[in-house]
């Protein structure tokens, strides 16, 4: 499988997801009009790597400054997704937020709150 | 909101005025009127893009920036400007029951008033469809406290129950998140067209 780069704009963030070195990076805003359709491919391919090429730890980073209602849905689900792999995976996720940034270090603790089983790093910068 | 729309109404019937007499147009004077009136940000226009939308974030972000707004109230001011643009160019592109579309027509509003408290505040018509499916959001919003209003945005997050094509259906539990206070109202055009105005407010958030 490949990795997947997707540059940032001014409204989506940049992705990398790395399949030889085990991690994806989510960093910048997110509010796209078509969120669902924006992160298929990001979707598509985690589904990939966990069905047949994930590596012994996976991490995840993600970084988001803000983002629209639709982004914290989606996110919702990725988290989801994860969770689903975690018996057979290790996986590490790291949330990172400016320390002035309230409303960052909140999504991540309702993330921490929601998903109990994930190991989820809440990491102020 | 009555008089903020109001104050609207008299900068653009003055850049009006002045296109008519084909008059140089004094941008002083509305720039009075907009200080005077604590207005940060104010943009009225018809089709959103989301091309559009990022643009007058961004704009918004270096205002936010050149006033000195802290991260923590100003990536609340932007979260609920996004909400509330990308609804405006949601509806608008709804179709009414007679299948006309929707005017695309809006205004968006940030300002702020002498204590230092911020307003977001949208106008713009919708369908008699998106103002049954608004509604009995906002009135449940009416009765929650901050934590109730939290419990349920994450209960849907997590349900997905009103999920659709364009996202979560949780845009108005993520507003009233990042809010103090909403108030709202729908006025009627005709049976199948309202306006709807909504004005969320922040609270101005004491030096620790």
């Amino acid at each position: 499988m490949n990795n997947l780069n997707i540059e940032e704009t001014k409204y989506t963030p940049k992705i990398d997801l790395n399949c030889e070195e085990g991690t994806v990076s989510i960093v910048g805003k997110s509010y796209p009009e078509n969120t669902f359709e924006f992160y298929e491919p990001v979707m598509k391919w985690l589904e990939e790597y966990f069905a047949n090429d994930a590596k012994e730890t996976t991490t995840i980073n993600f970084e988001i400054i803000y983002f629209n209602s639709s982004s914290s849905k989606l996110f919702f689900d990725l988290f989801d997704l994860l969770e689903e792999n975690k018996e057979t995976n290790n996986i590490i996720i790291n949330w990172l937020y400016d320390e002035e940034n309230e409303s960052a270090l909140e999504a991540g603790e309702d993330f921490q709150e929601d998903f109990e089983t994930l190991k989820i790093n809440l990491i102020s910068k | 909101m009555e008089q903020s729309l109001h104050s609207f109404k008299k900068y653009y019937n003055i850049y009006c005025d002045k296109i008519k007499k084909e008059a140089v147009l004094e941008i002083t004077e509305i720039q009075h009127l907009v200080e005077r009136d604590g207005i940060v940000f104010l943009s009225y226009g018809g089709f959103l893009s989301q091309a559009l939308i990022s643009a007058m974030t961004e704009a918004l972000e270096k205002e936010a920036d050149a006033k000195d707004i802290g991260m923590g109230v100003s990536n609340n001011i932007f979260t609920i400007f996004i909400e509330l643009s990308q609804n405006m160019m949601n509806y608008s592109k709804s179709k009414d029951s007679n299948c006309h579309e929707i005017t695309p027509e809006g205004l968006i509003i940030v300002s702020r008033d002498e204590d230092g408290n911020y307003y977001i505040q949208s106008q713009n018509i919708i369908a008699l469809e998106d103002k049954n499916k608004i509604e009995p959001k906002l009135q449940e919003i009416q009765f929650l406290d901050k934590d109730g209003i939290k419990k349920r945005y994450r209960e849907l997050r997590r349900s997905g129950q009103n999920t659709h094509g364009k996202g979560g259906g949780i845009g108005f539990y993520e507003i009233a998140k990042k809010c103090d206070s909403i108030e709202y109202h729908f006025k009627e055009i005709n049976e199948n067209k309202y306006y709807f105005h909504i004005k969320t407010k922040i609270n101005i958030k004491k030096e620790k």
